[in-house]
């Protein structure tokens, strides 16, 4: 069994607000002073497929797509040392995350999905922690004309289909569909394990394949739909706290229930 | 009025079958939109009896309602829901289609953007509109950056984010036109198979819908933390919210999370115990009207946004807070 995890490197997402440093003359966001990551739902989707291997184990195969400008060896060899078989990074300038939208994006994944050659379960993750555009996933499928079961919290292979737990608002539902199929995963699905040190140092011996858009034949941003206008700095909300306080703790939070109501805020 | 630039208000249903009031705060912004373009306002509501929600949304400021009324819609399918929309954008031709930014969007507004080969714009806080063009806004890089977007494609897709707009009211007013259509849709074609759904019991208020939330963060310190929080939260009627360490901790159910990749909430009164007020987090409650911190670390980042605040340790502070308010309140 083939499974394919699509995974972005983005610049660490907690980092303090100061880090994202807007460049109007390029429309860019370069992030400084963090270090890159793998992104969040990305991890929860390859946790999700070292689940269906620690079951199946040797007749899976995960292999790691990740698509990017640079492609950090270091950042994604993690994915590799929790227990990916193989990494495929696709690499150059054309895969800017700033110049291509998520349909030009999927269109990339697919292309090098295809020139990978054999799947049958695809897992992406909800959404990036940088663009947040959650679309991907579903893109995918489309394009390669296979069922999408999106905010999943539980993915397990059962003989020729996939059964999938999928969050609704008020509990979750069982679903299930025939493979090949691409599965989204929510952060529900379960944090990534840790690698050992023996897992870290075997890592760097397991496959990588570098490919650029020529290897793929991807076209670029000829694709994009959307057309990004600026990046500007949000406006923080600015209450202006008033700090309650007593000579007990105790003491504040009573003022605080006054105070509260005196103000007809409750 | 020009037919071609009509906006299409996608309306959904709650699980009791009355619009979402953040569908309803994609008519106030439909409403904005199609006046900036001299256009229709169209909405359109997909279920299954939704003879009362159409009732209530025909009065709140659209040129014209479309129903698909069918019980194959009374739950969320993406197979049955897809083609039902694409049947509705057909009729409707628009230029624009807005929906909320919900757990059934994030699977519906993908889909139909991918059938109408258009673009997608997802979890928009608001949109300007110009000559140029209309943008529309998204937080990005954990809300620590806004980008503005428009589109090369038709029709625009783009899902707003709760609290963006002031929800439409309903007006004493004749009422919009209601336009049935109709859809033929199979169940016996349907790829993905649902095999059960679980459905939690609902305990108290929800979060979408009540005006006062009580959320605690990493800082209640646990389950019993939170048993705490939800007596205040029936002192005050409100419901429980989280950020998401207690929820990956297991301290509360999943549904109870607040911020960018959870709940996006609007309250009157946001009360936040143990959180630090990470971005994120803030991406989910930071349109509530008043927002009450209690959080033993000054330097927190909450006490930034917050308009009242109680420096200090919650497990001596919420106690004493619930006592009074027990007394105080009618
Ligand atoms: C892509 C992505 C998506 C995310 N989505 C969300 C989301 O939807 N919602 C969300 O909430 N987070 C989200 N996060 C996580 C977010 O970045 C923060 O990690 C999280 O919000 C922190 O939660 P917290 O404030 O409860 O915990 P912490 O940051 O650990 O803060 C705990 C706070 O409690 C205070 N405290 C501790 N003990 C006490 C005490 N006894 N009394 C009073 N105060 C005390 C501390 O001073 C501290 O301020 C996301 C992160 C990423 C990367």
């Amino acid at each position: 069994m083939n499974i394919i995890v699509c995974i972005k490197q983005v610049p660490d997402p907690e980092g303090p607000q100061e880090c994202f440093l807007i460049k109007p003359e390029t429309m860019r966001v370069e992030p400084r002073g963090i270090p890159p990551v793998l992104s969040l739902f990305d991890e929860n989707a390859l946790e999700a497929a070292l689940r269906i291997k620690d079951v199946y184990k040797d007749e899976v195969k995960i292999t790691v797509v990740s698509i990017g400008k640079k492609i950090s060896n270091a950042v994604l060899q993690k994915a590799l040392a929790v227990g990916a078989d193989e990494l495929v990074k696709v690499e150059g300038e054309t895969f800017d995350s700033a110049c291509l939208d998520s349909f030009a994006t999927a269109t990339a994944i697919v292309a090098s999905i295809r020139k990978l050659g054999a799947y049958d379960l695809i897992l992406a993750g909800r959404q990036s922690a940088d663009c947040n555009a959650g679309q991907v996933g579903i893109f995918l499928a489309g394009l390669l004309g296979i069922p999408a079961v999106t905010l999943a919290r539980k993915v397990v292979v059962q003989g020729a289909h996939v059964v999938v737990e999928r969050l609704l608002s008020s509990g979750y539902e069982k679903v299930r569909t025939l493979l090949p199929a691409v599965v989204i995963v929510s952060n529900e699905a379960g944090e990534m394990r840790y690698p050992t040190m023996i897992q870290r140092m075997e890592a760097k011996k397991k496959p990588v394949k570098t490919w650029d858009a020529q290897d793929i034949g991807f076209e670029g941003a000829t694709l994009n739909r959307l057309v990004l206008r600026r990046f500007f700095a949000p406006e923080m909300r600015q209450g202006q706290c008033r700090l309650i306080d007593g000579e007990t703790l105790a003491e504040a939070g009573r003022n605080l229930a006054q105070r509260l109501r005196r103000d007809g805020v409750i | 009025m020009n037919r071609d630039s009509a906006v299409l208000v996608f309306l959904e249903l709650g699980s009791d079958n009355a619009v979402l009031p953040v569908s309803l705060e994609c008519i106030t912004a439909g409403r904005k939109l199609a006046d900036a373009l001299q256009g229709w306002l169209f909405g359109l509501i997909m279920g299954s009896s939704v003879g009362g929600a159409a009732d209530h949304a025909r009065h709140c400021g659209l040129d014209r309602l479309y129903t698909l009324d069918c019980p194959l819609l009374g739950v969320y399918h993406p197979e049955t829901y897809c083609p039902a929309f694409l049947r509705a954008c057909d009729e409707t031709n628009p230029h624009f289609i807005l929906m909320g930014d919900t757990l059934a969007s994030a699977d519906l507004a993908p889909r139909a953007a991918f059938a109408l080969d258009t673009g997608l714009i997802t979890d928009c806080v608001g949109f300007e509109a110009d000559r140029s063009g209309v943008c529309f806004i998204k937080p990005v890089y954990s809300s620590n950056v806004m980008a503005a977007y428009t589109m090369k494609t038709k029709p625009y897709l783009v899902t707003i984010r709760s609290g963006t707009e002031d929800p439409a009211q309903r007006q004493h007013d004749k009422g919009a036109e209601v336009v049935a259509l109709a859809v033929e849709i199979g169940e016996s074609t349907l790829m993905v198979e649902v095999l059960e759904r679980v459905l939690d019991e609902q305990e108290g208020p929800r979060l979408t819908s009540s005006s006062i939330i009580v959320s605690g963060g990493r800082g209640v310190g646990g389950p019993e933390g939170f048993a705490v929080l939800r007596e205040l939260a029936r002192v005050l009627n409100a419901a429980v919210g989280a950020s998401r360490p207690p929820v990956d901790l297991g301290w509360v159910p999943p549904k109870a999370q607040v911020g960018q990749t959870g709940e996006k909430v609007g309250p009157s009164v946001y009360v936040a115990i143990g959180i630090s007020g990470a971005t994120q987090h803030l991406a989910g409650m930071s349109a509530s009207r008043t927002i009450v911190a209690i959080n033993k670390d000054p330097a927190a980042n909450i006490f930034k946004v917050a308009d009242y605040g109680v420096v200090g340790n919650q497990e001596q502070v919420v106690p004493a807070f619930t006592e009074v308010l027990k007394e105080i309140l009618p």
